[in-house]
């Protein structure tokens, strides 16, 4: 496109303004992690302190259990992705590759599910999991989250297989091979790629999960993910040096998403844009 | 969460070339089967109960439940608190309709002059703050908007103005809540936005510009038309979001306060339910929501739908 230098530049100045407001609430948190206990209330404004101090580190790793907090924000994550591509794959399967009676009808009711906003289950499926005795469990926090975003797990899924050429499916059934071992020997290894995409997908949203584990593993130390540890570890810091430690623990939290992100960041971006723009 | 940023496109698929197995067996719905009961066990069944728990009158400390009818609903719609709480949610959306939908397509449209490579830093950065979990994130805003010692109030004190109680003072409040989850979503929809105008085909830029067509004419005249669908798009998930999209900033900074300032429709049903414990009260406001939000809903919905792909 034909555009004068001046355009190109004032283009560039906002948008890098734009881009530094962002990122600025990152540096203060990692500045301040960094930065001398007594010294985080005094100067504010310096994102930075030096000399450079891992005094709040040290707190933090001292007074919370991070390696059973990160273990249960594992075991929830994994369980729910896991247990989520294991319902999407054949759901899909069925939906890309078959046809049968209320079709249509079922594959609106999986997008419907898809709006409803989550607020309104929390009450009702907080009881059927005190029902069952699953508060403060683990299988108490995954369950309910299986159902969450599946309907658009099986929705990215199914748009994939769309796009896989019958010509394979369709030799592997001339070969003998069943609909069962076409699932899981051509389809499948056919479109890792997307299946890993819409997996951690999955990972990143249940990782950062926080009000769904606050209700139903708030109420034992034991059973606290990350985000809830982290949260409720200083109910109540107003002010004080216990900011320093918590934004320690604010970094640390945030690093396995972003490790992610900055390992697979082109993976996940055309995930995403693609899911916006070829649906 | 982020599922719903899907935008309806359609793809030429003939008849022909789809693809028919094992026609009406009962292996697809095996196939089907473990997802629909999950959707259903902790969906549908629970929307439905939240409709029949409306009707009674139910404190969950003392679980007896007493049917109390429309009562529920009545006592709503004669509380003048609720009508705040929709007010509030009101500015919410207005909110997030500047700094989610308008803000981000004004960023993307700015991308236009520029290189590949470049948009793709602004793209990649932009995005990060999707990718950490929101309360998390909240921990420094909380910092930032502290009354003594946090960034913003050192930063107005040094240039002599007065402290502003950003989360303290019910007239900052609930702008200062809506700035951390608008920041916290920019980046996504940002990413949504500069998809659609990628998805513009080159030629008819090249078109255009062949005809003189250049600069803010080229943007209002051919640009922004081929872009409705995705404005569209995001303007419909905008609108459907910016309740969630609050949620936790409001649990994790403010909790509602000052004296329900902050508070909106969604939140309110989580203290309702699990703070005050009035069940009853709590699936009415529930099933208010689902009706104001119906039209939005089912217009997401048709989206959806389009980029599906029905069987005929």
């Amino acid at each position: 496109m034909i555009v004068s230098a001046r355009a190109r530049w004032l283009s560039l100045a906002i948008l890098g303004f734009a881009t530094v407001l962002v990122v600025l609430p990152f540096v203060y948190q990692v500045g301040i992690s960094f930065k001398a206990p007594n010294r985080v209330m005094t100067d504010a404004i310096a994102p930075f302190g030096f000399p450079i101090s891992v005094a709040n580190y040290q707190t933090i790793l001292r007074d919370m259990p991070l390696p059973r907090y990160l273990w249960n924000s594992l075991v929830f994550s994994a369980g729910v992705t896991l247990g989520q591509i294991a319902l999407a794959l054949p759901a899909a399967y069925a939906f890309s590759y078959y046809q049968f009676r209320f079709k249509n009808i079922l594959l609106a009711l999986v997008l419907v599910s898809l709006t409803i906003p989550f607020v309104v289950t929390y009450l009702p499926n907080y009881l059927l999991l005190a029902r069952w005795k699953l508060l403060n469990t683990l299988p108490g926090m995954i369950l309910p989250m299986l159902g969450a975003s599946l309907g658009f797990s099986i929705f990215l899924l199914r748009q994939n297989f769309m796009s896989f050429p019958r010509a394979i499916t369709e030799a592997a059934m001339i070969d003998g091979a069943n609909s069962w071992q076409i699932l899981w020997r051509v389809v499948t290894p056919a479109n890792v790629a997307a299946i890993v995409a819409v997996a951690v997908y999955i990972l990143i949203n249940t990782w950062n999960q926080f009000v769904w584990p606050l209700l139903i593993g708030g109420g034992d130390k034991n059973s606290y993910t990350l985000t809830v540890g982290v949260q409720l570890f200083y109910a109540n810091v107003e002010s004080g040096e216990e900011w320093g430690a918590l934004m320690a623990a604010s970094v640390l939290a945030s690093l396995p998403t972003f490790i992610i992100y900055l390992v697979m960041r082109r993976g996940i971006l055309s995930t995403f844009a693609e899911g916006a723009i070829k649906g | 969460m982020l599922e719903s940023h899907v935008r309806p496109t359609t793809q030429p698929r003939g008849a022909s070339v789809r693809w028919r197995i094992g026609l009406r067996s009962a292996v697809p719905y095996l196939y089907l089967a473990p997802a629909l009961i999950v959707i259903t066990l902790f969906i549908f069944v629970p929307l439905i109960q939240s409709v029949q728990i409306s009707f009674y009158q139910w404190n969950l400390l003392a679980p007896k439940q007493i049917y109390v009818g429309l009562d529920n609903y009545t006592a709503l719609f004669t509380d003048e608190r609720f009508f705040t709480v929709l007010l509030q949610s009101a500015y919410y959306l207005i909110l997030a309709v500047f700094g989610n939908f308008l803000l981000p397509i004004g960023l993307a449209l700015l991308t236009l002059p520029l290189k590949n490579r470049t948009v793709a830093v602004f793209q990649s950065t932009l995005f990060l703050p999707t990718v950490v979990a929101v309360n998390i994130a909240v921990i420094v805003w909380r910092w930032f908007y502290l009354p003594t010692g946090g960034l913003f109030n050192s930063l107005l004190n040094a240039v002599g103005l007065p402290t502003i109680g950003f989360l303290r003072d019910s007239s900052f409040a609930l702008v200062s809540v809506s700035l951390v989850s608008n920041w916290k979503m920019l980046g996504f929809h940002f990413l949504i936005a500069l998809a659609g105008l990628r998805a513009i085909p080159k030629d008819y830029l090249e078109a255009a510009a062949v005809d003189g067509a250049e600069g803010l004419a080229l943007i209002r005249r051919v640009i922004l038309p081929l872009f409705s669908p995705t404005a569209l798009f995001l303007l419909v998930i905008t609108l459907i979001r910016a309740l969630e999209d609050t949620f936790v900033p409001l649990e994790a900074m403010t909790r509602g306060g000052p004296s329900g300032a902050t508070e909106n429709l969604m939140y309110s049903i989580f203290l309702e339910g699990f703070k005050f414990f009035r069940a009853g009260r709590a699936s009415a406001m529930s099933v208010v929501l689902i009706v104001l939000y119906s039209g939005l809903i089912y217009w997401q919905f048709r989206l959806f739908e389009r980029s599906v792909q029905y069987d005929r």
